[in-house]
């Protein structure tokens, strides 16, 4: 198993009673509260965690969102460049770039082109569908997020994979008439590419592309189901099994010496849902495109109705926001969140055998991406932690070979 | 809302390859009427009010109510040949043109390109131009404002009219939801209006009446007058103790305005002095 150490780079110095007052911490409040002396030390701490990372034998992963106290990473390539030039070993995983928000997917080729030059190709490319706070940042509708996200996701292929001169590219989201990126990418045919989704049809799809597939903070049934429905769509489609390489979870990953200290250090972490989550309903679920009309007597509903319709509610079942209700999540304890899977936190054995109950249950996965710092944790505590983790956790994961995924699953 | 009485449900017919959800009442010359942010709700009393001298005839757009979308239509240029096309199945003869909020966005663009073919423009709340500078917005972003200030925004009593989600039926919600979605498809980008559009309205040729809520917080009064400016001969009106949403909120007080700028109007009268 590869473990890959992901920071979002949060801002938690904003005073409590500003956050309370705000509607929404993500995408509305006034970036006055942002110092950018404050900023700077922050990139420059996380850059060196990152860069411990990869002296440690992690990957690491570089992930974007906007407007918020929940990540200073609006723009993606440029921690991506700086990973590609600063890191000499690990594998840098942009998860990633929101292309659905983007609206030239050819300028995220060359993007990624010249960070898999300057790595020597060390790349892997990640898709993420993105969600309220970021459209709303980015300007951009939510309705035909899917399909944008796919054509997204073939012109960057082809861009990355097209070495005889220009082409043209005429599809009903994107246009390009002249394509024909300076440098190419440094692999061929090209970077691996990865796709974060829970719902059940983008898994499928996932699946039969062969994309690795990541689950975020989605917790063992959910993560099961997603994993399930892209082995599924493999079958159908007549392809073969993919093995536990194509498949990879992300929680919040804390290690102490003692269980105590370990999941004090996740308490830190838990800074990300129970504070960083808040957004206004405009950005989330009254958002156009957001969930199929068939959710709305759950959207937008204020208290539970006796329902009449058969089909509405069993639509709305697989609808469900991939971190559920948010108002439990802010009142979220360590110990809840370790027995949802969002958190692995503990001693070194206590989180191992957390990872291995989840890889058992979702039929395996063969990455493990450790988001690794959030809210008020230091850089100390950082630094212990993923020395750790490096020293005492990884090497028992790195043992895991990778096997055909579902293996021990109907 | 408005005390609501039971209707018959709308007509599906076939105009350009969609299926549209059409609601018809009453008769007399034909009134063509484009919705707004939602479609028609055959039980509103403004129904009734319109059909009792016309001959109504209220599309839901598609995408809204239970018309369908076929995957490549979704534009506002969808939107106008679609109606220019359903204009076309219409008798020749007299014929109102009536939009409320988006729908007076569509029915300005049909009205630019259906040169005399539309003898009354009514627009009620209407969307479509951009009248302030760059850095002011005209129309209230509806998808990023908190729903509170939305409502607080559109409705002159949003006590008694505001929509109330948790009375609802499930098909109500699923609908409104649909509605949602397609008035984002068609108005998100740029933003609920055609910079092209202000050009145009002079080539209107129909005579105009622009009627706009007093109390409204959507699109404003003084946005409703820029609009009859740019009209030849247009006509501005406010309407009292309504927000964005006269057809709800005041019907009786809207169907009268309608009632008494058609009046005057025969077949064979003198058009607009434009024309």
């Amino acid at each position: 198993m590869d473990v890959w150490y992901q920071c979002e780079i949060p801002y938690p110095h904003v005073s409590r009673d500003v956050l309370d007052r705000a509607a929404s911490v993500r995408a509305s409040l006034p970036n006055r509260y942002c110092d950018p002396g404050v900023a700077a030390d922050l990139f420059e701490e996380c850059i060196d965690e990152f860069l411990l990372a990869d002296e440690r034998g992690l990957n690491v992963v570089a992930i974007e969102h906007h407007a918020g106290i929940n990540s200073l990473l609006a723009a993606n390539p440029m921690l991506v460049g700086i990973l590609a030039r600063q890191t000499r070993k690990a594998r840098i995983l942009s998860l990633g770039t929101l292309v659905t928000l983007r609206p030239d997917p050819v300028r995220i080729a060359e993007e990624y082109a010249t960070a898999d030059v300057i790595s020597r190709g060390r790349l892997e490319i990640g898709f993420v569908k993105s969600g309220g706070s970021e459209v709303a940042s980015s300007n951009v509708s939510l309705v035909d997020n899917g399909e944008r996200y796919w054509e997204a996701i073939d012109l960057i292929a082809k861009a990355l994979t097209s070495h005889d001169g220009p082409f043209s590219w005429e599809g009903k989201h994107f246009t390009h008439r002249h394509v024909n990126i300076w440098p190419p990418a440094f692999q061929r045919p090209l970077p691996r590419m990865w796709s974060a989704t829970g719902d059940a049809s983008t898994s499928a799809d996932v699946g039969r592309r062969g994309m690795v597939h990541a689950l975020v903070l989605r917790g063992p049934e959910g993560t099961r189901a997603a994993f399930a429905a892209n082995r599924r769509a493999r079958v159908e489609a007549g392809l073969p099994p993919s093995t536990t390489e194509r498949f990879a979870y992300a929680a919040l990953v804390a290690v102490g010496e003692t269980e105590d200290e370990g999941l004090r250090l996740g308490e830190k972490l838990l800074w990300f849902l129970n504070t960083s989550m808040k957004s206004a309903p405009q950005f989330g679920k009254f958002l156009p495109g957001a969930a199929p009309p068939e959710a709305a007597p759950m959207i937008y509903r204020t208290r539970l109705k006796e329902s009449k319709s058969t089909e509405a509610p069993q639509a709305a079942g697989n609808l469900r926001p991939s971190l559920g209700n948010k108002d439990a999540l802010m009142a979220m304890t360590p110990e809840r969140a370790v027995s949802q899977g969002i958190l692995f936190a503990g001693t070194p054995d206590t989180v191992y055998r957390q990872m291995m109950d989840l890889y058992d249950f979702v039929g395996g996965y063969g990455h493990l991406v450790m988001i690794g710092r959030s809210g008020f944790m230091t850089h100390a505590e950082t630094e212990k932690s993923i020395d750790l983790f490096a020293r005492e956790v990884l090497p028992r994961l790195k043992e895991i070979a990778p096997v055909e995924a579902g293996f021990n699953q109907q | 809302m408005s005390p609501v009485t039971a209707r018959p449900a709308a007509e599906i017919i076939s105009v350009a390859g969609v299926e549209l959800e059409v609601l018809r009442a009453g008769a007399g010359n034909p009134l063509l009427l484009l919705h707004g942010f939602q479609h028609i709700d055959p039980r509103l009393p403004i129904v009734d009010l319109l059909a009792r001298d016309a001959e109504l005839i209220a599309p839901s757009h598609p995408g809204f109510g239970r018309s369908s979308r076929p995957a490549d239509f979704g534009t506002v240029y969808d939107l106008v040949h679609l109606y220019l096309g359903l204009l076309d199945t219409l008798p020749r003869g007299p014929l109102t043109l009536m939009g409320l909020s988006f729908g007076g966005w569509l029915a300005a663009e049909v009205a630019v390109k259906a040169g005399r073919r539309i003898d009354a423009l009514i627009l009620v709340d209407a969307l479509g131009i951009k009248v302030s500078d760059r850095e002011t917005p005209d129309i209230l972003d509806v998808f990023n404002t908190h729903p509170q200030d939305v409502v607080a925004r559109s409705w002159h009593d949003p006590s008694s009219f505001a929509p109330n989600y948790d009375d609802m039926e499930d098909e109500e919600l699923v609908t409104r939801a649909r509605n949602w979605e397609a008035l984002a498809r068609y108005g998100f980008h740029p933003y609920m209006h055609n910079p092209q559009l202000k050009r145009w309205l002079a080539n209107i040729q129909a005579r105009t009446l622009v009627l706009w809520g007093a109390s409204d917080g959507v699109v404003e009064p003084a946005y409703g007058e820029a609009y009859a400016r740019l009209i030849p001969g247009a006509r501005f009106e406010s309407i009292d103790r309504a927000g964005h949403h006269p057809e709800i909120e005041q019907p009786e007080a809207l169907a009268e305005r309608v009632r008494a700028f058609l009046k005057p109007h025969h077949p064979g009268a003198a058009r607009h002095p434009a024309s």
